[in-house]
């Protein structure tokens, strides 16, 4: 029962892929062709490449540093300022794009687009490289110190190689982010292949040869997806070696804490401030422009819509994260990875996908259940990622103590596992219903007619002139998804909540 | 020329004091064993001497090298100290030749000797054959090896064990502890082992430095130590020991439950008296004569046992060896045929 309903999921995060396929297989061969080797084609991919390559360079840099920096360097109120490096996280791009271009009103062009996806996605960086900087003994560094290595020596020879998957997961996610963003480029002028796909559907109904694009789209995001796997691949994993771990011990070098604050403030400044700063004062210039019943209404259809794709998400993805939270069987493996490719898959090409399926089914087209599931297909992948890991943080052997108790399964899961693996599962719904609400192409494609969300009411107010009617939209989404930011971040607790190894759990020593 | 001289070394860490006024001496080629309860600074002191931690008063030296003082402190990668932390803290990316290979300077030797070097390491430990395993496929006694085959490899001036045997069970752990000291002693290397096993200080040590709340309080030969114990506290830090309320009396005797003073003399001094269980004899030679108990409990261990005895209003505890006829609820005789270590009350 447990594998057909794996295999339900996988068949349901395929829907897109299926659909793409038998549309683009309408056009005649030579006509994909000429359509893929056109100039056009070529200049908007090298387009796309040029940004991801930029932003994901640009997050490695500042990102690592600003993780190494929290981590290692003694900094006045340190825990408290991996918040501005979190909460850009809760600002779409075309969010911030608007306040800039509010700003300094020639805001445009390449450049531009790498800055705005640059300070939307660098929180991912920093938050895998943090997760990976703690998973690190300190002791290791201070043997590595008394064997004769410099601190820079140290860095290299045993952080960098230990951090280096959690690292790249980070850059996958920017990665993909910058691929997929659809806001941010289309209002500063840079043609994308998201832009091109969404443009074809739009202007020439030609969906042929949107889907044509889409897989081109598709294959770029998939190569950046085995990229990753290769690298993560060859990482060791630390986690086998438990020790009674030693705080890493603080740098205290005032230079280096000089740079750590000023780095994170310079980024905080570009990330949070401005884009504050200029949402409150276009709420509170023109207040009499504000229409709070729309406002209101737009609220409460974000949120409800967004939670509604969590929950089903997280309904999806219980299946598979049981089963790769085991020793997970060949099928698991791959299913699982047909879930990440589909996440890779632009919010664009969902929605195309769900808006041309959704038209012959009827009575779905045009609901919000539609839009919920489309929420869900496209984020499936982080709600199994935190499903499997909190479920494979319950120890075996506590499972197996709980047994002879005398628990039966059901017991067990209720009283034990659950229990356990609630709070990881918790944030990894959390993360989907933060996603889902600042999602806007499949929102845009799927809504059913006449329904605003937050996130639909920003981009109608749409050209940057009448950003004021926007702000308003813009800052509820941003206060809002703060909220979530702050609970996935926790920057009032620096180690994992519970480790049970510390406590006498399974040693996964061999 | 001493080894390691540490002298009236402070540690603060935040506001706490750690150590304080502490001194330490080592020859070359000494082994120490640093005992005390957990908390007591035995770690802090390990990873001052590393240059892990930097002092706020005192000085260390190697040899003639001051290594830490006033304004002077020695970044630890200079110091060239062997350090194994507890649980060994092997780098799990590494496979175990590189993990001993680690430390050894790229600059300074070629590949060749590189590996010449990790070979030896290997062997040196018993570990021959393990060098294309990674760190999660060895057991506990064996990362251990290997790290202290990785702190080895650097030739370092001191070694520094901060507890390494202490997630290993007993029999692997006597063992271990016995190839551990062999190797040192056969490369004389000058080392500090941090332990609270009483019997690894005592077994593997030529100094033992006991240490309370940031200071050593007693250092010596572990037969002065054992025997010579400055307080009845001290003295259980090193064994098991009796307490025993006593009085010196004027005519220079002792008086305690083992030894009633019958002549006239007037107690003088009263205090404590400290025996170890192995210095009372039994017999079963019961006379009016004989200071007499009844035996209330024996804890069997093969090699020898604890006797519990009821002494008038006293519980004691002896040890008496191998084998032997005394029962449970058995009269016998003791004396006491160690020296008499008086401790007056303050």
């Amino acid at each position: 029962m447990l594998l057909t309903a794996v295999g339900a999921v996988a068949a349901i995060s395929m829907i897109p892929f299926v659909y793409l396929l038998v549309r683009a297989s309408d056009k005649p061969i030579d006509e994909i062709i000429q359509l893929l080797f056109r100039q056009k084609t070529l200049e908007v991919l090298a387009t796309t490449a040029s940004l991801v390559v930029c932003v994901v360079v640009i997050n490695l840099v500042l990102g690592v540093a600003i993780a190494s920096g929290l981590h290692f360097v003694q900094v006045p109120i340190r825990r408290l300022l991996v918040i501005p490096a979190v909460l850009p996280l809760a600002i779409p791009s075309y969010v911030f794009t608007y306040t800039w271009v509010a700003l300094v009103p020639s805001f445009s062009g390449f450049a531009a687009a790498v800055f705005i996806l640059s300070i939307s996605t660098i929180p991912y960086v920093v938050l895998a490289t943090l997760a990976g900087l703690r998973s690190i003994d300190g002791s290791q560094i201070e043997v590595a110190r008394s064997l004769g290595l410099n601190p820079v020596q140290t860095f290299s020879r045993v952080v960098l190689p230990q951090i280096r998957g959690h690292v790249s997961a980070g850059a996958l996610l920017a990665g993909l982010y910058t691929m997929s963003d659809f806001g941010a480029v289309s209002l500063l002028n840079v043609e994308t292949l998201t832009v091109s796909i969404q443009n074809m559907y739009r202007a020439s109904y030609d969906r042929s040869a949107a889907a044509v694009i889409s897989f081109v789209l598709i294959a770029f995001s998939i190569l950046f997806v085995m990229a990753n796997e290769s690298i993560k691949g060859r990482s060791t994993n630390n986690q086998l070696l438990k020790s009674l771990s030693v705080k890493t011990p603080l740098i205290q070098k005032t230079y280096l804490q000089f740079t750590t604050v000023l780095i994170i403030a310079a980024f905080a400044i570009v990330a949070v401030i401005v884009p504050f700063y200029v949402l409150l004062t276009r709420f509170f210039s023109n207040p009499v422009a504000i229409n709070w019943v729309s406002l209101a209404s737009a609220t409460f259809s974000t949120v409800s819509v967004a939670a509604f794709g969590a929950v089903i998400a997280l309904v999806l993805s219980a299946p598979l994260g049981y089963l790769l939270s085991g020793a997970p069987s060949r099928f698991a493996i791959v299913t699982n990875k047909m879930v990440v490719i589909a996440h890779a898959l632009p919010g664009v090409v969902v929605g195309l996908a769900l808006v041309s399926i959704g038209s012959k089914l009827g009575g779905l087209y045009q609901t919000t259940f539609l839009l919920a599931f489309a929420y869900a297909i496209l984020f499936l992948a982080k709600s199994v990622t935190s499903m499997s890991s909190s479920l494979a943080r319950v120890p075996n052997g506590v499972k197996d103590v709980a047994a002879t108790l005398g628990l039966n399964q059901w017991a067990v899961v209720k009283k034990v596992i659950a229990p356990i693996a609630a709070p990881g599962i918790g944030i990894g719904t959390i993360l989907v219903f933060l996603t889902a609400m600042k999602e806007l192409p499949a929102t845009l494609m799927l809504r059913p007619t006449g329904f605003e969300t937050l996130a639909t009411q920003i981009w109608s107010s749409g050209s940057i002139n009448r950003f004021n009617e926007a702000a308003p939209y813009a800052l509820i989404l941003v206060l809002v998804a703060a909220i979530p930011t702050f609970l996935i971040s926790r920057p009032d607790k620096e180690e994992q909540s519970f480790n049970y190894e510390s406590i006498g759990g399974p040693s996964e020593r061999s | 020329m001493n080894a390691l001289e540490v002298s009236h070394l402070k540690v603060l860490l935040g506001n706490k004091v750690v150590l304080d006024d502490l001194s330490l001496s080592l020859a070359p080629g000494q082994i120490a064993a640093l005992l005390g309860p957990s908390g007591c600074g035995k770690t802090t002191l390990l990873r001052s001497i590393a240059g892990l931690i930097r002092p706020s008063e005192g000085q260390i030296r190697f040899g003639k090298q001051l290594v830490s003082f006033s304004s002077v402190h020695l970044p630890p990668h200079k110091r060239k100290i062997g350090y194994v932390p507890q649980e060994g803290a092997l780098f799990p990316h590494l496979n175990i030749a590189d993990n001993i290979a680690f430390g050894i300077d790229r600059a300074v030797f070629t590949k060749d000797q590189i590996r010449q070097t990790t070979k030896e390491m290997l062997a040196l430990t018993g570990m021959e054959g393990f060098g294309k395993r990674m760190p999660h496929q060895l057991s506990g006694g064996q990362q251990t090896r290997v790290a202290l085959a990785r702190a080895l490899s650097i030739k370092p001036s001191i070694v520094l064990l901060d507890e390494p045997f202490s997630a290993l069970d007993a029999e692997l752990r006597a063992e271990l502890r016995a190839d551990v000291i062999n190797l040192l002693r056969s490369q004389n290397t000058t080392a500090i082992l941090v332990t609270h096993d009483r019997e690894e200080g005592l077994v593997s040590a030529d100094v033992i430095a006991l240490m309370r709340d940031g200071k050593i309080v007693q250092s010596g030969s572990p037969e002065d130590v054992y025997s010579s114990p400055i307080s009845p506290t001290i003295a259980i830090s090193t064994g098991d020991a009796l307490v025993l309320q006593a009085s010196k009396l004027s005519d220079g005797s002792t008086d305690y439950i083992l030894n009633p003073v019958k002549s006239s003399a007037h107690s003088v001094t009263a205090g404590h008296i400290v025996i170890r269980p192995e210095e009372i004899k039994l017999s079963k030679s019961v006379s009016s004569d004989s200071i007499n108990g009844l035996i209330t409990k024996i804890d069997y261990y093969g090699h020898d046992a604890m006797v519990a005895i009821d002494v008038a209003d006293q519980h004691l505890q002896v040890r008496i060896p191998g084998p032997f006829d005394f029962n449970v609820g058995q009269n016998v005789a003791l004396e006491h045929v160690g020296p008499v270590r008086f401790f007056a009350n303050n």
